[in-house]
């Protein structure tokens, strides 16, 4: 891990005034995690020059992703890990900043679930849909022991 | 007008308003809690069958998809009996999910709850 990289609870991350180029957070499934956590990367996005829009969507998508790894991928376990790292894009990349999120849970890949258009009757799958419709890419990258997903979020979207 | 009971710290009044259900809730709603929120609403529709549910989101700045869940859950259960989900007082991140749910076409959104109560 690199040298300016944050590691910490989620509970102890919102350090005012902190600045990490790249943040990590080693979290629980427990949904008591999800606002903390959100909460932790909306502030790094403000702070590596997100607009506070742009830093909210992130929030949600974490927050949809990482109640999904809970839901699907652990089944409803709420103590298997969750790491989450949050680090800048470099400008000659498009800048913005790249969100991950792994588990190790069955490995399953949401993005290949059927059903993904919003259906106002039936909102199972809405966080897919958001993954898609506020980040500018979001991409299920399989694991051997689980999955990660990648999403970006650029600069002035 | 009556005062009604609920469990959850989510809900910060219910009162019954001739046939309305008026809910003020309060604080951001995720997974974590919402299922606080999903046991507050089915009891008080199963207990009162309101014609009218209304919904006073105002101090609800933030809630994720499992909350949308619960809303339309919530419509689902009053439907049976010829009910209606109304919500008011939408923040803007709260506006911003229901429109990528597409939840503007089953709920009935106003400006506040007299709109609701006439």
């Amino acid at each position: 891990m690199a040298e300016n990289s944050k590691t910490s609870s989620p509970a102890t991350v919102a350090k005012p005034g902190a600045s990490a180029r790249r943040l990590r957070l080693h979290a629980t499934s427990d949904p008591a995690n999800l606002a903390p956590v959100r909460r932790a990367c909306e502030k790094y996005c403000i702070e590596h020059g997100l607009s506070p829009n742009a830093a909210n969507d992130v929030g949600l998508c974490v927050n949809e992703a990482m109640a999904n790894v809970t839901r699907h991928a652990y089944a409803g376990a709420t103590d298997r890990p969750i790491d989450i790292v949050c680090e800048e894009v470099p400008t000659d990349q498009g800048g913005g900043v790249r969100v991950s999120i792994r588990d190790w849970g069955n490995g399953v890949n949401p993005a290949t679930l059927p059903g993904c258009e919003p259906n106002p009757e039936t909102p199972g799958g809405l966080g897919l849909i958001c993954l898609r419709r506020l980040m500018d890419e979001a991409n299920y990258v399989p694991q051997p022991d689980g999955m990660m997903l990648v999403m970006v979020k650029r600069k002035g979207v | 007008m009556s005062d009604l009971r609920t469990r959850s710290d989510l809900v910060t009044a219910a009162r019954k308003e001739g046939d309305a259900v008026v809910v003020a809730v309060r604080g951001e709603i995720d997974l974590h809690n919402s299922p606080q929120l999903r046991g507050d609403l089915l009891d008080l529709i199963s207990r009162q069958s309101p014609a009218r549910l209304v919904l006073n989101l105002s101090e609800v700045p933030y809630m994720d998809s499992s909350a949308v869940a619960v809303l339309v859950e919530s419509l689902q259960k009053l439907r049976k009996t010829g009910g209606r989900v109304y919500l008011t007082g939408l923040q803007p991140r709260v506006k911003g999910l229901l429109e990528i749910a597409r939840l503007g076409t089953i709920f009935v959104i106003v400006a506040d709850e007299a709109e609701a109560l006439k």
